[in-house]
């Protein structure tokens, strides 16, 4: 009896595992799954885990949705756009409201002031939905929404689309409005205001509009180039909450700090150049050229190449990365402020992303086709690696004191990520 | 806007659109090539995320290739 029992027991089971097992399989069979975990290491400072998944269903009527979910859970150590000093420096933490109590932390003589408990997540959810609407235009509409415990951001987007020239041009136009919401830990800063005096309000927000104009043109059988202008523009509270800028006497020792303070209103503009050529069966090239330039005067140049070389009857591919970046600084980029000097404009900042610095990422990726589930039957695993330098080039004349110091120490990263698609 | 160097790049990509006009195109049956993945403009969108979420946060250009908004309080 017992067996008979265990018996019918196994076998529901095993009924309900198939009917399980049948129902994923009829929902794979019209999605398309793309997933991927990243982890990004910076030498010394913040680490973060970003898993992601991406489906999308191409419907027989030519349309298409695609919905995404990221999320970032990041810790480690950030600085906070203080200069390296030859004396320990005390700072509050971003609850904080004194430089004394347990709200503070010390960075040694001769180190970049860090952070050194910052941590946080992020999740962000995204869809987008494509429609023919006649046999040679088409329209896509997306949204994308990004939750931290300290920033908030919703984001929608439309674009078109219209094939010509026997669908071998294609021209496109986008716009995208993004709303954010910014909730810093101890409340926002007065910009400029004087550090010490923990002048802080409530939210703040920014809001950034943009438009995309590209064109597509297929040159040659083997030949395919993309060509984008694109401006964006953003206003409203664009300070980091969380930087500072040193203030330092003639001989170089810190007197003070004070909170960064940028421009209410940002424009970009960006011109964004592909061409992907197959050489032969097995290899082809992705060159993408890219110039920036905004109204806070920086201005940046980005070349990219990709390399891929597949065999094994094209069931493995590898693709060497390579990547150079190079930016002006922002006007009011400063990586100290003199006690004697003010600057003209009331603007500063020390923060480093705004400096003037060059990088470079050497990348290479891995993929092999295996059996999976979904509608083809195969899927794709791939492991891919990158490492990311940041060389910075400040030319401001530095008071004896600091001399010696390593007051820009850059920045060295790597990436790991591995990825399944079917 | 540096026009400078936006008309320079916009030249270059003309030129080089203009040098192919006499054989530009192709016909429908020699999608081949194309249609292979590593051809697609919109090719491994998880990297290229990933890539931007990293380069966005650590520099002071982002888009180009779509919008240039990022989502995230990084910067």
């Amino acid at each position: 009896m017992a067996a008979s029992c265990a018996l019918l027991s196994a076998g529901a089971a095993r009924s309900q595992s198939s009917r399980l097992e049948d129902t994923v399989n009829e929902v794979l069979k019209d999605w398309s799954v793309d997933s991927a975990l990243a982890y990004y290491h910076e030498n010394g400072r913040i680490q973060a885990i970003e898993p992601v998944v991406d489906v999308s269903r191409v419907y027989a009527d030519g349309s298409a949705l695609n919905f995404n979910l990221t999320f970032d859970a990041l810790s480690g150590a950030s600085p906070n756009g203080a200069l390296t000093s030859r004396a320990a420096q005390t700072f509050a933490s971003p609850s904080g409201t004194s430089l004394t109590g347990p709200h503070t932390y010390t960075t040694a003589p001769g180190q970049l002031p860090v952070d050194p408990k910052y941590h946080d997540q992020r999740l962000a959810v995204g869809g987008n939905w494509t429609l023919p609407i006649t046999r040679t235009d088409q329209l896509s509409i997306g949204g994308k929404l990004s939750d931290e415990h300290d920033f908030l951001s919703a984001t929608v987007n439309a674009s078109i689309a219209h094939d010509f020239n026997d669908k071998n041009t294609t021209l496109s136009f986008g716009v995208s409005n993004e709303y954010d919401r910014l909730s810093p830990i101890g409340g926002a800063p007065v910009p400029g205001s004087d550090y010490t005096l923990f002048e802080k309000t409530g939210g703040k927000t920014k809001d950034g509009v943009a438009g995309l104009l590209g064109v597509t043109q297929v040159m040659t059988r083997n030949w395919l180039t993309e060509f984008n202008i694109s401006v964006d523009r953003f206003t409203g509270y664009l300070n980091d909450p969380y930087k500072i800028t040193s203030i330092i006497d003639s001989a170089g020792d810190t007197t003070g700090y004070a909170y960064e303070s940028r421009p209410d209103q940002r424009v970009r503009k960006s011109a964004y150049w592909e061409n992907r050529v197959a050489w032969s069966s097995q290899l082809s090239t992705a060159l993408s050229l890219r110039y920036m330039s905004d109204n806070w005067a920086v201005r940046s140049d980005t070349a990219q190449l990709h390399l891929r070389w597949v065999w094994a009857d094209r069931d493995r591919y590898i693709e060497p990365t390579i990547r150079w970046y190079r930016q002006t600084e922002a006007d009011f980029y400063t990586p100290f402020i003199l006690a004697a000097e003010t600057s003209t404009t009331g603007y500063q900042s020390s923060d480093s992303r705004l400096g003037p610095f060059q990088a470079l990422t050497y990348g290479v990726k891995f993929a092999k086709k295996i059996a999976g589930p979904g509608a083809s039957g195969g899927s794709e695993i791939s492991v891919r690696a990158e490492y990311y330098q940041q060389t910075y080039d400040v030319r401001v004349p530095v008071p004896p004191g600091l001399q010696g110091l390593d007051l820009y120490p850059g920045l060295k990263a790597f990436l790991v990520q591995v990825g399944w698609r079917f | 806007m540096n026009l400078g160097r936006l008309s320079f790049l916009c030249c270059i990509a003309g030129a080089v659109v203009a040098s192919g006009c006499g054989s530009i195109g192709i016909k429908p049956w020699q999608r081949d090539v194309l249609a292979r993945e590593e051809m697609r403009l919109d090719s491994d969108p998880l990297d290229k995320a990933i890539d931007d979420h990293m380069y966005f946060s650590k520099e002071a250009s982002s888009g180009g290739r779509s919008y240039a908004g990022g989502g995230c309080g990084c910067n």
